[in-house]
């Protein structure tokens, strides 16, 4: 497991792109372990929120996949 | 820079170096664009889909690409297939259009050496969901996470889906998968959002040869006769429709379906199914034939039991 913080700038169903402080962007899959649902993730990219996200990466795809999802600041 | 331009920037994390032009920032989409780039203005309660023409696909892929990009779906199968150019494979949940490659063998099996003009020993198609009049997938949905759109197209509302997978070994074209990181069924949109926007299809408008061709279903099924009736005027003899109403693809009870194809071959070659049925037509033959078998059984039991008695 390891964490990644930024901005959640893309959303798609359950999937997101997170573009962290150095500038790289990443792309998160929601487990459906996680304590959240795809509809809420467009508020999320709407508010151009900071979250950080625990996760792994996912298994023979280029991405991750989210465990646990913390908002950390809402920056608009 | 602008007011405008500035606030874009701010709104939308641009790459720094983009920010050296902002006189290409619009202050938003362009109305009905999909008018500038197909000719179609798309509005609810019209029925749309694609038209793709396998003669003019050139294999380059960036339907696949346009796809991945605009659904943030992730590279998937990372590996070598060793199959031909294709290293997609084929749809799943993370690949919603795939650009089949089919080497054409000679009569005895190998390879050919010599080709006739026009790279006619490749066939390449880009496969999608077909979209269906009567679709299969959405028949067998329970939770209706699977709807027909304004549009008339088949989406799956991710916040319903419950991941029971009915929807899968329904579709007679393998189209629908279930992601199992995230427990839900994914497929082609038909990029549900992007016509809400009235933009035209990701793959469809970075299609360089337009062999994906966008639009409203009657007019594709137009155009697509007036190319067959050229491209066999032309000596090609096998070119016909595959999804097209009443023909080949659109069988079994399907309707027609609204992603139909030019083909030159055999729909089995492409690795379509020659005759696609619905699911939901052997309900009936089903059940009658398990309650025959009920009642064969009952009456077997009845004479046994009779029987023994005696
Ligand atoms: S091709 Fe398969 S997934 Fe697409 S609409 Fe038809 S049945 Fe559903
Ligand atoms: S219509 Fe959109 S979702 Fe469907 S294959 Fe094309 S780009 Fe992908």
């Amino acid at each position: 497991m390891r964490t990644l913080e930024g901005i959640v700038t893309v959303v798609q169903e359950g999937r997101f792109l997170l573009t962290t402080d150095d500038g790289s962007t990443h792309l998160l899959i929601l487990s459906h372990a996680a304590a959240a649902e795809p509809h809420q993730l467009a508020a999320l990219q709407r508010a151009q929120s900071r979250v950080r996200a625990t996760c792994r990466p996912a298994p023979d795809l280029i991405g991750w996949v989210v465990r646990r999802l913390d908002v950390l600041e809402a920056t608009a | 820079m602008s007011v405008t331009a500035e606030r874009s920037v701010q709104a939308v994390h641009v790459h720094p170096r983009a920010r050296d032009y902002p006189g290409s920032f619009l202050d938003g989409v362009i109305p009905n664009e999909s008018e500038l780039t197909c000719g179609t203005r798309i509005e609810p309660g019209k029925s749309y889909g694609f038209f793709t023409d396998t003669t003019l696909c050139i294999g380059c892929k960036a339907c696949e690409v346009a796809c991945k990009e605009w659904n943030a779906l992730p590279a998937d199968s990372v590996g070598f297939t060793g199959m031909s150019y294709d290293n997609t494979g084929g749809l799943s949940a993370n690949t919603w259009r795939h650009v089949a490659f089919i080497e054409k063998r000679g009569p005895t099996g190998t390879r050919q050496t010599d080709q006739d003009a026009f790279q006619s020993g490749w066939l390449m198609m880009s496969d999608v969901c077909k979209h269906c009049h009567n679709a299969p997938c959405l028949e067998a949905c329970p939770t209706g996470a699977l709807f027909r759109t304004e549009f008339d197209t088949v989406v799956v509302q991710q916040d319903i889906c419950n991941g029971c997978g009915y929807c899968v070994p329904a579709c007679p074209f393998g189209v629908v998968d279930l992601n199992p990181l995230d427990g839900k069924a994914h497929k082609c949109t038909l990029c549900y959002d992007r016509l809400k926007g009235g933009l035209e299809p990701a793959c469809a408008k970075a299609c360089p040869t337009d062999s994906i061709q966008f639009g409203e279903v009657p007019e594709l099924q137009a155009r697509a006769e007036q190319r067959v009736e050229q491209l066999q005027s032309l000596g090609v003899a096998g070119a016909h429709l595959y999804g097209a109403p009443g023909g080949e693809g659109a069988t079994g009870g399907l309707g027609h379906l609204n992603a139909f194809f030019l083909l030159t071959e055999r729909p089995e070659t492409y690795g379509l199914p020659p005759a696609p049925t619905r699911p939901a037509n052997r309900v009936a033959p089903g059940l009658l034939a398990g309650l025959a078998t009920m009642a064969g059984l009952a009456l077997g039991a009845l004479a046994l039991l009779g029987g023994g008695r005696r």
